[in-house]
């Protein structure tokens, strides 16, 4: 049911914000307290990695509840990415224990619902707009017109259906951009997982891509975590942002934004006081 | 545009016209056994045409040509994967390939008339001998170019190996497939009449033997035209249309309609 209803909940979620953000109010009922998250949408408890004899992780304690937008920040080698490939499955910790929608990693079967976001668009140059949003869907057995509806879907839904058969080589940065957005949304996440997906970007297009992700999210409902080392991008887009030192890589604060009112304007006077108090930490 | 291709029509037919004419003033002055002349030729063309066995030596030639090259593809391309994907591999067996490069065809159509006779096998041979490395050694190449980070992609969608590898190695290594499975056909069909001169009793290759043999050389003058028209037209009617159909990503000649884009 959740499924079939995705996308008609984001077309209804319009534009304004406030308005947009409502639903999730329902989904945390309240103050948000560790008690009432009920199950988060992922836990990780003690995990430890180490590359070549070199710790990268150590004693790492997370909880990311539903719906919640997390940003992982903090300077090149804390193991933040790392750290994020962990959670999405791909890379498997040395030590510790990851819950997936309560379900322990190893026993969870729907990594088809977690959508990783690279850092580059990795858009594939030989298949058009409309097959490299499709792309994500072709692992699971889906007919292809319902893979055609789904791409179609995802593409409205970042505005590019005018040029869906377009190749990748013709489109802008910021364009390409977007593509990439639709192609990790076509699998319809309940866990969005991104990787400095903006960093390539000039600002203005990041700031549009920034507004584009806070609006499908609270349509959504999804679970986003993203790394980022732009003290601005963790402050505009997160519930909370959680602080990575290095050597070993392990979490030195986690800051919580819920006071902050959205939408967040880098140049508003709060919005940029929480940045320098993060930029001056760090 | 219909200016310039008018202007391009004309000077095909000017080459056309000055070729023959050179033609036609060479062989008036050499005995018909050493140059016939155009005259000749097309007379030989046309018997040629309308003889009973040339359907039957066309057919025969084109059917060793692909059986050889056929065979050349399947297995130049799961070699040529393999090597991509294993440095340790390609380390040990890259001086065969070497090897295998540099000895000739008239080697390999020695050797298949040793050990198949006078058959279709020996022709075929000689095809996939030729034809094989060339596509290995490209298909190769194109492994080796296959972006790390599309892999990932792929992984990240938790796509199987084989998904990985028909959605993400093969189209990184066709372009490089198709230029060396061109290379290797136009040197396959070439080395196929060598092998059909000594090695068959039928098939293009064969009927120059004979022809050569009874110095009937308006004959030769006749298949060769033949020959280059029927590659031509494979040229322009199967391969120009394939490409241009394969690789129609990587054409920049879209600009106007990209600049169109960019400004919706």
């Amino acid at each position: 049911m959740y499924l079939m209803d995705w996308y008609s909940s984001l077309r209804l979620a319009g534009d304004s914000f406030s308005a947009a953000r409502a639903p999730r109010a329902s989904f945390e009922s309240g103050a948000a307290s560790v008690s009432d998250w009920g199950a988060p949408a992922i836990k990780a408890t003690a995990i430890a990695k180490s590359f070549g004899g070199s710790l990268v992780l150590d004693a790492i304690d997370l909880a990311v509840r539903p719906g919640e937008i997390l940003a992982l920040i903090g300077p090149s080698g804390c193991g933040k990415s790392t750290l994020l490939n962990i959670l999405s499955g791909l890379l498997s910790p040395d030590a510790g224990e990851l819950v997936i929608d309560g379900t322990p990693a190893r026993q969870f079967d729907d990594w088809r619902r977690v959508a990783y976001m690279f850092q580059e668009d990795r858009l594939l140059p030989w298949r058009t707009v409309r097959d490299n949003v499709a792309f994500g869907l072709e692992s699971a057995r889906l007919p292809l017109a319902e893979r055609r509806r789904r791409a179609a879907d995802a593409l409205s839904l970042v505005g590019l259906e005018a040029v869906a058969d377009a190749w990748p080589h013709e489109l802008s940065g910021g364009m390409r951009s977007r593509v990439a957005l639709a192609r990790s949304l076509a699998v319809r996440p309940t866990l969005l997982l991104m990787d400095e997906p903006f960093s390539r970007l000039d600002p203005e297009t990041r700031s549009q891509m920034h507004d584009e992700v806070l609006r499908i999210h609270a349509g959504s409902g999804m679970t986003v975590v993203f790394v980022t080392h732009d003290m601005e991008e963790a402050v505009v887009l997160a519930d909370r942002i959680v602080r990575l030192v290095p050597r070993p890589g392990r979490i030195a604060e986690e800051v919580d934004l819920d006071d902050l009112p959205r939408p967040r304007i880098p140049t508003d006077a709060d919005v940029a006081e929480r940045v320098r108090q993060l930029r001056v930490r760090s | 545009m219909p200016k310039q291709f008018s202007s391009l029509v004309v000077q095909r037919l000017l080459l056309v016209g000055a070729i023959l004419l050179v033609w036609w003033l060479g062989a008036s002055r050499l005995p018909s056994f050493v140059l016939p002349g155009p005259q000749k030729v097309a007379m030989a063309l046309s018997a040629l045409w309308n003889s009973e066995s040339f359907a039957k030596d066309v057919a025969a030639t084109c059917r060793r040509v692909f059986l050889g090259f056929g065979a050349a593809t399947v297995v130049g391309t799961a070699l040529g994967l393999a090597l991509g994907a294993s440095r340790a591999l390609a380390r040990f067996f890259e001086p065969l390939l070497a090897v295998f490069n540099t000895v000739s065809s008239a080697i390999w159509a020695i050797f298949a008339i040793i050990w198949f006779g006078i058959s279709d096998a020996t022709t075929v041979f000689v095809v996939f001998m030729t034809a094989m490395p060339l596509i290995l050694t490209n298909v190769w190449q194109g492994a080796q170019t296959v972006d790390a980070h599309y892999v990932d992609l792929a992984r990240s969608f938790h796509m199987s190996r084989t998904q990985v590898l028909l959605k993400i190695y093969g189209p990184t290594i066709l372009p490089y497939f198709f230029s060396g499975a061109r290379l290797a056909f136009g040197f396959g069909w070439r080395v196929s009449l060598v092998a059909e001169t000594i090695g068959s009793a039928n098939g293009i290759g064969y009927r120059l033997r004979q022809a050569a043999d009874l110095v009937q050389t308006d004959q030769v003058f006749a298949w060769t035209v033949l020959l280059v028209g029927l590659m031509l037209l494979l040229e322009s009617c199967l391969l120009k249309p394939a490409e241009r159909w394969l690789f129609r990503w990587k054409s920049f000649s879209l600009a106007s309609r990209a600049s169109s884009l960019q400004t919706t």
